[in-house]
C-alpha cells in the first residue's frame, strides 16, 4: 500500500534492541521500511591507532579486546598475522588448542545469538534455556584458559597453556550434553509455530545480493551459499579436520537461525575430533621482538564470519600500520538491503540476524561540519 | 446507620482483600514462569520470595515521580487511577464469594464496557506520554481490542444464552445448580475466551502493545514511580480479574462444595486459570500486530460464530 508521504524514524544510538550504539534512520511509508541510512562510529574507539603505539606483544591483548564475543577469533587473526611476517610456524599441538579454543568460543557465541534471537521474537523461555547450557561453555574456557572472556591463551608462537587429559575428558562431557540439548532446541525452533511466524519469510536475502553486497559468514551461508574460510583458505589445522559448511536455502531469519544451530552441532565434532588427535609436544617456539620489514594479512573464519587482520611492519618492535575489518562490517551493507520493505515490528528481528557486533566495527569517525 | 457503616468498612476490607489477592497471583505467576524457564524467580523477601510483589510496589512508590512536559498532564496522571479502579469494579461484580457483591441483570453487559474501558485508558495512557514508543504502544493496544473484542464478546454470551441469565452471579449459580460446566458444554468459547484475555492482559503471545524488544516498554515507558506502581497493581487486578471470570462463566461456577466456603473455591480455580495463562506466556514466541488481528478476524471470530450457532439451535 502506499500512503505517498515518508516519515523518519531514528532508530538508535539508544534503542532497546541494540544492544550497543548505533543509529539507524528509517524511512517509513505506512508500517513499511522504503529506505535505510545507516550512521556507523560511535564506539570508536582509535585501536587501529592503539596498535602502531605499542609492541607487538602488548597488542596481542589490545586485540584481544576489540571484542567481547569473539576475543580469541581476534588473537587468532592477529598471532597468525603477525607470525606471517617472518614466516613462523608454531608446533602441531599449540595449533589444536587454539583450535579447540576457537571452536568453543563459536560454541558460545552462536548459543548467545540464538537466544538474543528467540528474545527479540519474545521467545523469553529459549532466550533463558540456551544461555543457561552457554554457561557450561564458559565454564569450559575458564577450566581451560582462566577466564571466562578474555582468554589470554595465545602468544605469538604459540599458546600458553596445555589441555590436560582431565579437562579434555570434562570437555568431552559437557560437549555430550551440550549436543542433546542443541538438537532439541532445533527440534523446537523447528516446530514452534509462533517462532516461524516472525521468523520464516522475514528479511530475505537473495543469494545474488548476498554476494554483490558482500555478506560475510553465517549471513552468507544462509543464503546457500557455500562459503567459509575454515574451508576456503585453511589456516591452523582445518584442513586435516573433517567437516561440513553448513547452508541454507531459506534466505530469512530463520535459515540463519537454523545455520548457526547446526554450525554448533558441526563445532562439537570439530572439537571431538580435535581432542582425540592431538598430539603431545611443545606448545610454543621462541618468537622475536622485532620484525624485518614486511606486511600480512591473517584471514580467520570468527564465529560471525569472515575476519580480516593486515599488519605491515618496519623492522621496529612496533608495526607501522594495522587494520582490522571485523564481519559486522562485511554484513552491514546486506541488512540495510534485506530491512528495505520490512515491517516495523520485524526491524530488530532483521537487525539481530546478523549478529551485529558494532564495538568490533567501528574504525572510522565522520564528523559533520556545521 | 450502623449497618450502613458495616457495608462501607467491609467493602474496604474486600479491596484490600483483592489487592492482597493481586500481589499474591503476581508472585504465582513470577515463580511459576520461572519455574518453568528453570530460573528460581523471587526468592529472598519473605518465604520463597512471596513478599516481593509488595516490596516491588513499596519501592516504586519511594522513587522520583516524573511527568514529561510535553504530556497531556491532567490525562497522564489519572490513568493509573481509571486503571486500578476499572478491575476492582469488575471484581465486585464477579461472584468471589458466591454471590457478586454489587450484582444485578445485565452485569454481563457493563463487565464488558469495563474491559473495553481498560484497553480505552491504556490507549489514552499512550496517547497522553507525548512519547513515540508510548504512542506506538497505545495504537497497537487499540488496534488489538478490534481484533478481540468481537470474540471475546461472543464468549461471554454463549453461557447467558445457556443460563437464560445475563448476570454473571445467575450463570455461575446455574452452573452449580445442574453441577456442570460449561468448559465441557462449550470448548470452544472456553478457548476462545483464554485467548481473548490472553489479548486483554497484553501477555505473549499477544504483548505487542509492550513488546520490549521493539518498542522498550510500549504505552508504559513514560511513566515512573508511584503511577507506575499503580500501573503495575492494575495489571495483577486484571490477572486476578480474568482468571476468576473464567472460573465463574466456565470452570463451573463458584459456589459451596461441602464445607469448603465458596471463596477457597473461587481462589483455586482461578490459580488454575492462572497457571495455564503463565505456561501459554512461557512456551510462545509474540505475534506481530497485523498476525493478531487477521488471526482472531479469521480463526477465532468464525469460530465463535459457530459455537453460538451450536448452542442456539442445537445444544
Amino acid at each position: 500500500m502506499r500512503y505517498g508521504t515518508t516519515i523518519k524514524v531514528p532508530f538508535g544510538p539508544q534503542h532497546p534492541a541494540l544492544k550497543e550504539p548505533e543509529c539507524f534512520l528509517f524511512e517509513v511509508e505506512g508500517d513499511f521500511v522504503v529506505n535505510v541510512k545507516p550512521r556507523i562510529g560511535y564506539i570508536h574507539r582509535g585501536i587501529e591507532k592503539a596498535f602502531e603505539n605499542n609492541t607487538y606483544m602488548h597488542d596481542l591483548y589490545l586485540a584481544e579486546r576489540i571484542c567481547g564475543i569473539c576475543s580469541h577469533a581476534h588473537t587468532v587473526a592477529f598471532t597468525q598475522t603477525v607470525e606471517g611476517l617472518v614466516s613462523l610456524e608454531i608446533p602441531q599441538r599449540a595449533q589444536y588448542i587454539r583450535l579447540i579454543m576457537a571452536e568453543l568460543e563459536r560454541l558460545h557465541s552462536h548459543s548467545l545469538w540464538v537466544g538474543i534471537a528467540a528474545h527479540e521474537a519474545g521467545f523469553d523461555t529459549m532466550f533463558m534455556y540456551l544461555w543457561r547450557d552457554r554457561e557450561m561453555i564458559m565454564d569450559l574456557m575458564e577450566e581451560i584458559s582462566g577466564n571466562r572472556v578474555l582468554h589470554a591463551i595465545n602468544t605469538i608462537g604459540g599458546v600458553r597453556r596445555d589441555i590436560n587429559d582431565e579437562q579434555a575428558n570434562k570437555i568431552r562431557k559437557y560437549l555430550d550434553k551440550f549436543e542433546e540439548n542443541i538438537k532439541n532446541y532445533i527440534k523446537v525452533l523447528e516446530t514452534e509455530n509462533t517462532f516461524l511466524k516472525r521468523t520464516v519469510g522475514v528479511g530475505i536475502l537473495k543469494p545474488s545480493d548476498a554476494i554483490a553486497l558482500c555478506a560475510v559468514g553465517p549471513t552468507l551461508r544462509a543464503s546457500g551459499i557455500k562459503n567459509d574460510v575454515r574451508k576456503d583458505d585453511p589456516y591452523l589445522l582445518y584442513d586435516e579436520i573433517p567437516f561440513e559448511v553448513i547452508t541454507h536455502d531459506g534466505c530469512d531469519v530463520f535459515a540463519r537461525t537454523i545455520v548457526r544451530c547446526e554450525e554448533m552441532l558441526e563445532s562439537i565434532k570439530i572439537i571431538r575430533y580435535a581432542l582425540d588427535h592431538m598430539p603431545k609436544g611443545e606448545l610454543k617456539v621462541k618468537a622475536p621482538r622485532t620484525f624485518p620489514p614486511n606486511e600480512s594479512i591473517g584471514r580467520v573464519e570468527a564465529p560471525r564470519g569472515e575476519l580480516i587482520h593486515y599488519t605491515k611492519s618496519n623492522g621496529t618492535s612496533k608495526p607501522e600500520r594495522y587494520k582490522v575489518r571485523s564481519p559486522t562490517l562485511g554484513n552491514l551493507a546486506s541488512v540495510c538491503k534485506t530491512l528495505i520493505g520490512a515491517h516495523i515490528a520485524d526491524i530488530p528481528m532483521i537487525l539481530a540476524g546478523i549478529d551485529p557486533c558494532f564495538s568490533c566495527m567501528d574504525r572510522i569517525l565522520i564528523k559533520k561540519r556545521s | 446507620m450502623f449497618e450502613t457503616i458495616f457495608e462501607i468498612i467491609s467493602l474496604i476490607g474486600f479491596i484490600v482483600f483483592i489487592i492482597l489477592i493481586a500481589f499474591f497471583y503476581e508472585w504465582i505467576d513470577r515463580k511459576f514462569y520461572a519455574r518453568i524457564q528453570n530460573r528460581y524467580g523471587p526468592l529472598y523477601t519473605g518465604p520463597s520470595g512471596i513478599l516481593q510483589p509488595i516490596a516491588d510496589f513499596i519501592k516504586l512508590l519511594l522513587k522520583e515521580d516524573i511527568i514529561p512536559e510535553a504530556s497531556e498532564k491532567r490525562i497522564f496522571s489519572l490513568i493509573p487511577i481509571i486503571y486500578v479502579l476499572l478491575p476492582i469494579l469488575a471484581l465486585l461484580i464477579i461472584p468471589i464469594n458466591g454471590k457478586g457483591i454489587i450484582s444485578f441483570e445485565g452485569d454481563l453487559i457493563f463487565l464488558m464496557f469495563l474491559s473495553a474501558m481498560i484497553t480505552l485508558s491504556v490507549f489514552l495512557a499512550g496517547w497522553s506520554s507525548a512519547c513515540n514508543f508510548s504512542r506506538i504502544g497505545g495504537v497497537r493496544a487499540a488496534l488489538q481490542m478490534l481484533s478481540y473484542e468481537i470474540p471475546f464478546g461472543l464468549s461471554l454470551i454463549g453461557p447467558a444464552i445457556v443460563a437464560n441469565s445475563l448476570c454473571i452471579t445467575k450463570i455461575s449459580e446455574w452452573q452449580i445448580a445442574n453441577s456442570t460446566a460449561f468448559i465441557f458444554l462449550q470448548p470452544i468459547g472456553f478457548a476462545v475466551i483464554m485467548i481473548s484475555l490472553l489479548a486483554e492482559l497484553e501477555l505473549i503471545p499477544f504483548d505487542v502493545p509492550e513488546a520490549e524488544t521493539e518498542i522498550v516498554a510500549g504505552w508504559t515507558t513514560e511513566y515512573g514511580g508511584g503511577r507506575y506502581a499503580l500501573i503495575r497493581l492494575g495489571k495483577d487486578l486484571e490477572l486476578v480479574m480474568a482468571s476468576m471470570l473464567i472460573s465463574s462463566l466456565y470452570l463451573g461456577g463458584i459456589g459451596q462444595i461441602f464445607f469448603i466456603p465458596p471463596i477457597v473455591i473461587a481462589i483455586i480455580k482461578s490459580i488454575i486459570v492462572l497457571l495455564v495463562m503463565s505456561l501459554i506466556r512461557a512456551l510462545f514466541a509474540r505475534y506481530r500486530i497485523d498476525q493478531v488481528i487477521s488471526g482472531m478476524w479469521k480463526y477465532l471470530f468464525p469460530l465463535m460464530i459457530l459455537q453460538i450457532i451450536i448452542v442456539q439451535f442445537i445444544g
